[in-house]
């Protein structure tokens, strides 16, 4: 009798919100300045009436629902039935699909690295040469890209595998305009003035940075990031490389010499809001907010592009909360390098509405309806920047479009034991008071482990 | 209760405050979890929940209303934009007040700060404020700092956001119409004499929650329909992983277990024992086999594949408890139904299954509990990338988003998934207390 009760209650939400439920399109054709050409090319060349395409990956609200728009286009263009699926574990369940044989047909990867695995193992379908072409083509620093999404394959040479779609912006300073303006600061444009303005603050009273490491499991990754960024402003590119693959040591000098351009920000507890003990246990979502804090616990948080998510309700940026460029050193000649991540599409159970869908992929139209929808970036230079959802987005986007250096994570590169294990719990002893020295050394023993 | 001698103990007091005190301490956290579920994400990261109970004083940042909407010319040819600092309801009493971030406390109500450029703003304590300004003013609203003290408040937004749009409310007020009409009918039918009055009062408050339901819906069906559309399906879903995933161990471990406590058989004591070693062996073992398994026969991922599943991964412990139950049961029962030509069927279902109702009833409870709050099994088994299948445990995981900052859906998600689990549990809970001692005391 109890579950009648529960099961009628149910089945009323369920009757009241299956009305809404009917699929539409959320921009209607010809609106806003999409590239509408190429959506109804695509389509003309393409019937999958009757075939599916299932995905899996790593998204969840919002932005699963942004990728299920752009989605919707394609079923309408072709017929097809694609479904997405996000997961909050979704590195560990693809690995238990792709073993069991159950995988989707295509697989959303947050970083290269766990790829790179499933690939060797022979479980990716190489997306051919035209894809590799059409991404040296339309994405700026294409070769990077191409390096980043190609892979060793089950036995023979390698393979071009990942396809990028979704780019974020690491290099990234957040403030808040107004409270500049009523402190009277401007927004550095080198190295040296920001490391001024930082010294500027403290000698009018307040508390420069907001830095927060915790993520739960994940605890210090916002660290590596920071060192990464200091790497590529220290150091040449491809010093940076080498790091990443180990043929420089991690605790050689250079690496030790961008590790404490970090602890100049994070160990000093006048820089930083709460002091440096603060740093590892605050929690890298609540970071930011003390900017908005009433009075400000802090003026400037370095975070990647994704951020906005956790500024209080209401927000606005360009209005309450803007960013600028994590700058480089005047003195230093090392150009404007970018830091950033992204996530990248390969197939893992290859079919002719699979290959569809990649392709359409590449369509101007399928990147501008999510830049649109905003939580999205794209290095295609055959994209309307008009289209992003707000002048934010399209200024980072630029960012990514005029790159001269583009480097990513360096941290989701190394092997997993180091980039999303030792790296992340010697940045935590680091800000806990460990030396530079030290960190690095036991960084480099577990990475010789694995070896 | 009194103790064997019929007085009481005199250290009676002490074991009372200590069962108090561990209550308080057990349900803490539950308490706040709780409280910051009718509270927004940006209180929840401001202030703890306990402060969220009594009137707080707090620093904000607020804004005057827009001057390209608002601004209205005055006689002497100034302009001014007039209003409240706070939306309507709010009764915040306000003790000081900045323009700066830099002196968020520069002035009291009353004061008439300068902003430079000809612009003044006064505001009084409830925060009527007047901005004037010489020229027309434009751009965005005078950002204004407020420090005041708030009455506490609450929101039920999170609750809209996991069931849908006004979904808490209907249930509450249908809940509480339900209660009263089963109240009175329990009454009434207990004066006229009828012997099982509360089976009357159930039913009557549970058709009224019905018809309420059917006749007026659940919900006021405006924004929220997407989010209670899932939660509903993800309920059902649950359901239908839950019952059978509850029953279909029990029907079998009650057979294996009268087998291995009164049936003599070769073996029985090394099958007991390879039992009881499989308690311990850890379900994430067996996941990626398992599943290759049920691709490699045909089930694939799927309701039929989570209830195997669930089954398999349940049996051990409920054979091992359903056991000991029956073993310690009185043999003259069992050898005198054998003395009167009973077979083993029938002292089964007619002695053994009566007899074993609370150890069966506590195991339903755990497995209950367990496959309801399950998301691992499910993953794995259940949940393929059609997006048709989904768990109340994987849509809340959903509803944190991609980075998982969202405690106060956490919160509130976490009482809306405790909510069945609880019922199942204060209706059985004589026999869950009952069944926890099965086969530890002979």
């Amino acid at each position: 009798m109890k579950m009648k009760y529960y099961a009628g209650a149910a089945a009323l939400a369920l009757i009241a919100g299956s009305a809404n439920a009917a699929g539409h399109l959320i921009f209607a054709d010809g609106e806003g300045d999409f590239n509408w050409d190429s959506l109804a090319a695509f389509a003309e060349a393409h019937d999958y009436s009757g075939q599916s395409v299932t995905i899996s990956g790593p998204w969840m609200s919002p932005e699963a629902d942004y990728f299920n728009n752009m989605i919707a286009y394609f079923e309408e263009a072709t017929g097809a039935d694609v479904s997405y699926v996000g997961s909050d574990s979704f590195e560990q369940q693809i690995v238990i699909d792709v073993e069991a044989g159950s995988a989707p047909n295509v697989a959303v990867f947050p970083q290269p690295g766990l790829a790179a695995v499933l690939a060797s193992q022979g479980a990716l379908t190489p997306l051919g040469d035209d894809a590799r072409q059409w991404v040296m083509d339309n994405y700026a620093a294409g070769q990077s890209w191409i390096d980043l999404g190609t892979y060793d394959n089950a036995g023979n040479g390698d393979d071009f595998f990942g396809f990028f779609f979704n780019v974020n912006v690491k290099s990234l300073v957040w403030y808040v305009p107004e409270n500049f303006e009523d402190a009277g600061y401007e927004v550095p444009t080198s190295m040296e003035e920001l490391k001024a303005l930082t010294d500027q603050i403290v000698a009018d009273g307040g508390t420069p940075w907001c830095i927060g490491l915790g993520s739960g499991a994940a605890t210090g990754w916002p660290a590596t990031d920071w060192v990464e960024d200091l790497m590529l402003r220290t150091q040449p590119a491809d010093v940076y490389d080498a790091w990443t693959t180990n043929d420089l040591a991690f605790n050689s000098p250079e690496v030790i010499g961008a590790m404490e351009e970090f602890g100049w920000f994070a160990k000093n507890d006048a820089y930083v809001a709460g002091g440096a003990g603060a740093v590892a246990s605050t929690d890298f979502r609540d970071s930011p907010k003390g900017m908005f804090d009433t009075p400000p616990a802090c003026y400037m948080h370095r975070q990647a592009s994704f951020i906005p998510a956790f500024f209080p309700e209401g927000t606005e940026v360009g209005e309450d909360a803007d960013f600028f460029y994590f700058p480089s050193y005047a003195d230093k000649d090392l150009g404007n390098p970018v830091l950033g991540g992204g996530t990248l599409l390969a197939v893992t159970d290859d079919s002719d509405a699979t290959q569809g869908f990649m392709e359409f992929l590449q369509t101007p139209f399928a990147q501008e309806v999510m830049m649109a929808q905003g939580g999205f970036l794209t290095p295609h230079l055959g994209v309307n920047n008009d289209n992003y959802a707000s002048d934010a987005l399209a200024s980072q986007g630029a960012i990514l479009q005029g790159a001269t250096t583009f480097r990513f994570d360096g941290s989701d590169l190394m092997p997993g034991a180091v980039g999303a294990g030792s790296f992340w719990t010697g940045m935590v002893d680091f800000v806990g008071g460990a030396s530079a020295e030290d960190v690095a050394t036991s960084i480099q023993e577990s990475w010789d482990a694995i070896k | 209760m009194s103790n064997i001698a019929g007085t009481k103990s005199s250290l009676n007091w002490a074991v009372q405050i200590s069962v108090v005190l561990l209550v308080v301490l057990w349900i803490f956290p539950t308490v706040g979890l709780f409280v910051s579920s009718f509270r927004t994400a940006d209180q929840i990261s401001s202030t703890g929940w306990w402060k969220a109970l009594f009137p707080t004083e707090q620093s904000e940042t607020l804004r005057a209303a827009d001057p390209d909407d608002f601004a209205v010319q005055l006689d002497d040819g100034t302009w001014a934009v007039t209003g409240n600092l706070y939306e309507e309801g709010a009764q915040a009493s306000i003790s000081s007040w900045g323009t700066s971030s830099r002196d968020i406390s520069a002035y009291v109500p009353g004061d008439i700060a300068d902003l430079g450029d000809g612009e003044t703003i006064t505001m009084n304590e409830t925060g009527d404020y007047v901005w004037t300004s010489v020229e027309q003013p434009s751009g965005r609203g005078q950002r204004v700092f407020v420090t005041a003290t708030n009455p506490p408040e609450f929101t039920l937004e999170n609750y809209d956001t996991v069931l849908g749009e006004g979904v808490i409310q209907s249930i509450l007020i249908y809940a509480a119409a339900a209660a009263v009409v089963a109240v009175v009918v329990g009454f009434a039918t207990k004066s006229v004499g009828l012997s099982n009055f509360k089976m009357a009062a159930y039913l009557s408050g549970i058709v009224v929650f019905l018809v309420l339901s059917l006749v007026y819906g659940l919900g006021t069906g405006q924004g929220g329909g997407q989010a209670s559309d899932n939660m509903a399906k993800a309920f059902f879903n649950t359901l239908t992983v839950t019952i059978p995933a509850t029953i279909i161990p029990i029907t079998v471990a009650a057979f294996a277990a009268y087998a291995l406590a009164w049936m003599d058989f070769p073996g029985r004591a090394l099958l007991i024992a390879a039992i009881v070693g499989l308690l311990v062996v850890p379900l994430q073992l067996a996941l990626i086999p398992l599943l290759r398994l049920h691709l490699q026969i045909g089930i694939g991922k799927g309701y039929l594949g989570v209830w195997l599943a669930h089954t398999g991964f349940g049996m051990p412990l409920a054979i091992y408890l359903l056991r000991n139950y029956m073993a310690g049961l009185p043999r003259d029962i069992i050898e005198n139904a054998r003395v009167d030509g009973a077979t083993e069927y029938q002292i089964f279902t007619r002695i053994i299954l009566p007899l074993s109702f609370p150890a069966l009833a506590s195991f339903a409870i755990f497995q209950f509990l367990w496959t309801w709050n399950d998301l691992l099994v499910a993953l794995v088994f259940l949940i393929d990338s059609s997006g048709q299948t989904t768990v109340m445990t994987r849509q809340i995981v959903e509803l944190l988003g991609t980075r998982g900052g969202n405690w106060e859906i956490l919160a509130t998600a976490a009482f809306v998934s405790i909510s069945v689990p609880l019922i199942v549990f204060f209706a059985m809970q004589k026999y869950l207390v009952r069944g926890l001692l099965a086969g530890s005391v002979k």
